[in-house]
């Protein structure tokens, strides 16, 4: 049956259709924003850290109640636990993976004029600590390292002319230089008026940013290391790599070890957080795990009314058009002619109704994004949710447009 | 109208399969929705009403320090709670401008009660001046608020609220008894009814939502920094002041770490004490070389929580994604019921031929899809009460708010009957279109 006799018999009954494809642009349109609300909150975590995630322990919120910690103080600590049984390496650092207490915020700007946000760690050999994966250049020498100090700054800036060593990961790379190799590329940081530069002596395969809000769409690995030791600091953290074996004794031993290298100056309204990474992690995602529930909720909910209503309407439909079905059969139509016939029909309002539906997601998109922090919903995410709406609306109208290719010839010789 | 109503009753029975799908789905729209609204609508409540409306956080920018130039390509931004330092406050306090004001922060600080072998307390004591009490309209149960004269003379005097008077001396009538705050001894004046704003929006830097965020203790700022009380947290601090010590350390004189608010009867008086507040930064010679412009601001409560943005974007979010669920739902309800009315096409027939005007198919059907919503509301009801316990998981302490009140309980079956006559609006109209002679005859 052509075409054109489909969208006549539609347009006679206009009632049906039009409330399929009202259903069908709704849950076009809410499976679409969902569905990219959903893949904001899943890149988190599925990003690789590039960490030694096993062997991991972060320590952190060390603060004290009298007194900032002095550049001694944090050394002492670091010495301490890399003598701790069980402990590989450690290192005192400004800025944690997966934790969101204190982050390091840096805009690098390449020569070629590219500007990137990212997040930066500062710490004495967070290569090794960290377990990174070096794929160019190398780890900071040891005499590179300057002091950092939150109050005394000064103590910590190279002289203005000579760089700062950096090391950046290979996304980042990619994004600031291009293919060019970025192993000796100079990078500016525009909103420090004296910048003195940063040149890249490494690049780390991954390396995840602790700003988790921004680890979406390319992002999460906007990450650098800087070759800066802590200096006085108001609160310092540790991270501390670990002989997997030795997991128990060795958070024992570091627990031991800070209690004893800090004891008596720690604060009483913050304690000292000593977790594994994947503890650390799991706490990092708890909102955000949470959230996909959520959207899960909604998106079952919407498939199964949907399907319902689609199923119910186009039943209803098949039953009274019962009649029909039998003229056409005794006319000489297949089983899978008639068949065919309601499930092209499905086909045809769904799809006015996926592209309605595709239009008022983006405007919808829109609307939210003008009033709340929401990214611009991509093109891509359109077609996406509009393919599974196609092929909901086709699985629920598959039953009853088999009902309707069971119709018998006999029918058009009844009267209804 | 009653025929119609028991025609839409038995409607209702005739096809109860159907019927079970349509309440369960304008249940389920209805329940999402009204989970989302309830917790919006908790969260966006006027926190004192009839007294907001006069008040005003006051602020005048005469931090020392050249303004903050943050470019960041990471969405950071430095937190302005708009507070002022002691300093200025002292100055306002004398000019005594306003009806009534305040400069006041709230701190988490140790509180013990009497005796050396006392138990220690952690809570929120407010560091205030004598005008906060009639402000902010906090009741009092026993004894008495202290004055202005008290503040000037920095006298260590407290009111604490009936549940601290319970915990530190296990008796509410708490008036005259000591109190430890910092290494200063303090002594009761008042207990006060607990005094719990939601939001606790005089001073946001801290947790702005939830039962345990309370202020306790209230006592004279000039008093409580006498005992070495520490204001702990500041907007900004003179980058000519001492360098802080600890990470939460503030020095009164040097950091601005309190918020100011002022009672005003009426705009004409808003208008010219922000004409008061531009004058006075202006006045300011010590701020010249800062290369800052004069700013004064003053902002009433609904614009500063709105401007904070205190309730978060997601719990908006998920009220506008109920609403489509809604729509979504109410939709395929519609569908549900057109695919019903014209199913008994030959029965409106009949009826129709016998004399039953269009109005009165249509308001039978009408009736048919209300009663089928709020059967719905009804379903939707125990549902609405499990949906908070989902957006708990959620949370980040605010949702112990999500509970549901009468009014929201009335806005359910308000929106459960909108909802029936909008969906189904267009089927009964539909179904009163059946003409009367072709359905007799078919039949």
């Amino acid at each position: 049956m052509s075409l054109a006799v489909m969208l006549k018999v539609l347009r006679r009954h206009a009632l049906m259709p039009a409330l399929v494809l009202l259903q069908v642009a709704l849950a076009c349109a809410i499976l679409c924003n969902v569905l990219f609300l959903v893949w904001q909150r899943v890149q988190p975590m599925v990003a690789p850290s590039g960490l030694a995630e096993d062997e991991l322990v972060l320590v952190d919120q060390i603060t004290s109640r009298v007194r900032p910690w002095t550049g001694a103080d944090v050394r002492a600590g670091q010495l301490a636990l890399s003598r701790t049984p069980g402990v590989r390496y450690a290192s005192a650092a400004l800025g944690l993976p997966m934790i969101g207490t204190m982050m390091v915020d840096y805009t690098l700007q390449s020569p070629r004029g590219v500007k990137v946000g990212v997040n930066g760690y500062f710490g004495e050999g967070l290569v090794k600590s960290l377990g990174l994966q070096l794929v160019a250049g190398r780890d900071f020498l040891p005499s590179e390292y300057q002091e950092f100090g939150v109050n005394q700054p000064s103590s910590g800036v190279p002289d203005t002319g000579s760089t700062e060593s950096i090391i950046i990961t290979e996304s980042l790379a990619k994004q600031l230089f291009g293919d060019q190799p970025a192993v000796g590329q100079i990078l500016q940081v525009p909103d420090e008026p004296d910048g003195h530069g940063y040149q890249v002596v490494g690049v780390v395969r991954h390396l995840m940013r602790n700003q988790l809000a921004l680890a979406t769409d390319g992002r999460a690995d906007n990450t650098m290391l800087t070759a800066r030791r802590v200096g006085d600091t108001a609160m310092v953290g540790y991270a501390v790599r670990i002989d997997p074996a030795m997991r128990e004794v060795a958070l024992r031993g570091i627990r031991a070890a800070i209690n004893e290298a800090f004891g008596p100056l720690l604060s009483e309204d913050i304690p000292v957080k000593i977790t594994t990474y994947a503890e650390r992690r799991h706490d990092a995602l708890r909102g955000a795990r949470a959230a996909l529930w959520l959207f899960a909720g909604v998106t079952m909910a919407v498939i199964v009314v949907t399907a319902i209503g689609i199923m119910g309407l186009t039943g209803f439909w098949v039953q009274r058009r019962t009649r029909q079905i039998g003229i056409q059969r005794a006319l000489g139509a297949r089983r899978s002619q008639v068949l065919r016939y309601f499930m092209v029909e499905n086909l045809l309002i769904a799809g006015a109704g996926v592209l309605v539906g595709m239009a008022l997601a983006y405007v919808a998109n829109g609307v939210l994004m003008r009033h709340y922090e929401l990214p611009r919903l991509p093109w891509s995410y359109l077609p996406i949710g509009g393919a599974l709406v196609l092929l909901l609306g086709q699985l629920a109208a598959w039953s009853p447009a088999r009902r309707a290719a069971a119709v018998p010839p006999v029918v058009a010789t009844r009267s209804l | 109208m009653r025929y119609n109503l028991t025609l839409a009753w038995h409607g209702l029975k005739r096809y109860p399969r159907s019927t079970v799908l349509a309440v369960i789905t304008v249940a389920m729209g209805v329940a999402a929705t009204m989970t989302t609204l309830a917790l919006l609508h908790q969260l966006t409540a006027d926190p004192l009403p009839g007294r907001s409306g006069h008040l005003y956080l006051a602020w005048v920018d005469t931090v020392r320090a050249k303004p903050q130039q943050s470019q960041s390509l990471n969405d950071i931004t430095v937190q302005n709670y708009h507070r002022i330092k002691w300093d200025d406050a002292q100055a306002l306090l004398h000019d005594h401008r306003a009806i009534w004001q305040a400069p006041m922060a709230s701190v988490f600080t140790e509180i013990r009660g009497e005796g050396d072998q006392a138990k220690k307390h952690r809570n929120y004591v407010l560091a205030t001046t004598s005008e906060f009490m009639p402000m902010f309209g906090v009741a009092l149960r026993s004894g008495r608020g202290w004055t202005a004269a008290e503040d000037q003379t920095h006298a260590p005097v407290a009111v604490i609220d009936s549940e601290m008077a319970q915990t530190l001396y296990g008796t509410a009538d708490a008036v005259g008894r000591e109190l430890r705050l910092g290494h200063g001894v303090f002594r009761v004046i008042g207990v006060s009814a607990p005094f719990s704003l939601q939001p606790h929006f005089y001073d946001l830097a801290a947790f702005s939502f939830g039962d345990q965020r309370r202020d306790q203790v209230f006592a004279p700022v000039s008093a409580l920094l006498d005992a070495g009380v520490d204001l702990a947290g500041s907007d900004a601090c003179d980058e000519d002041g001492p360098k802080k010590t600890t990470l939460f350390e503030t020095d009164a004189a040097h950091c601005s770490s309190l918020s100011y608010w002022v009672s005003l009867p009426d705009s004409k008086a808003a208008s010219d004490f922000h004409d008061y507040l531009q004058h006075y930064v202006q006045n300011q010679q010590a701020l010249a070389g800062y290369g800052k412009t004069s700013r004064a601001e003053l902002t009433g409560v609904g614009a500063w929580l709105s401007r904070q943005n205190v309730v978060p974007d997601n719990v908006r979010l998920n009220a506008w994604l109920a609403g489509s669920f809604l729509l979504l739902c109410m939709a395929n309800v519609a569908g549900l019921l057109a695919a019903r009315f014209l199913r008994r096409g030959a029965e409106i027939g009949i009826r129709r031929a016998l004399g039953a005007p269009r109005a009165a198919i249509f308001q039978q059907h009408v009736f048919e899809a209300v009663l089928i919503c709020l059967l719905g509301g009804v379903l939707a009801l125990p549902l609405t009460l499990f949906g908070p316990w989902t957006l708990r998981l959620q949370d980040s302490g605010f949702t112990d708010l999500a509970h549901l009140d009468p009014a929201m309980f009335a806005a359910l079956f308000a929106l459960a009957l909108a909802v029936g006559v909008i969906t189904g609006w267009l089927p009964a109209w539909r179904a009163s279109r059946v003409e009367p002679g072709l359905q007799v005859k078919s039949a």
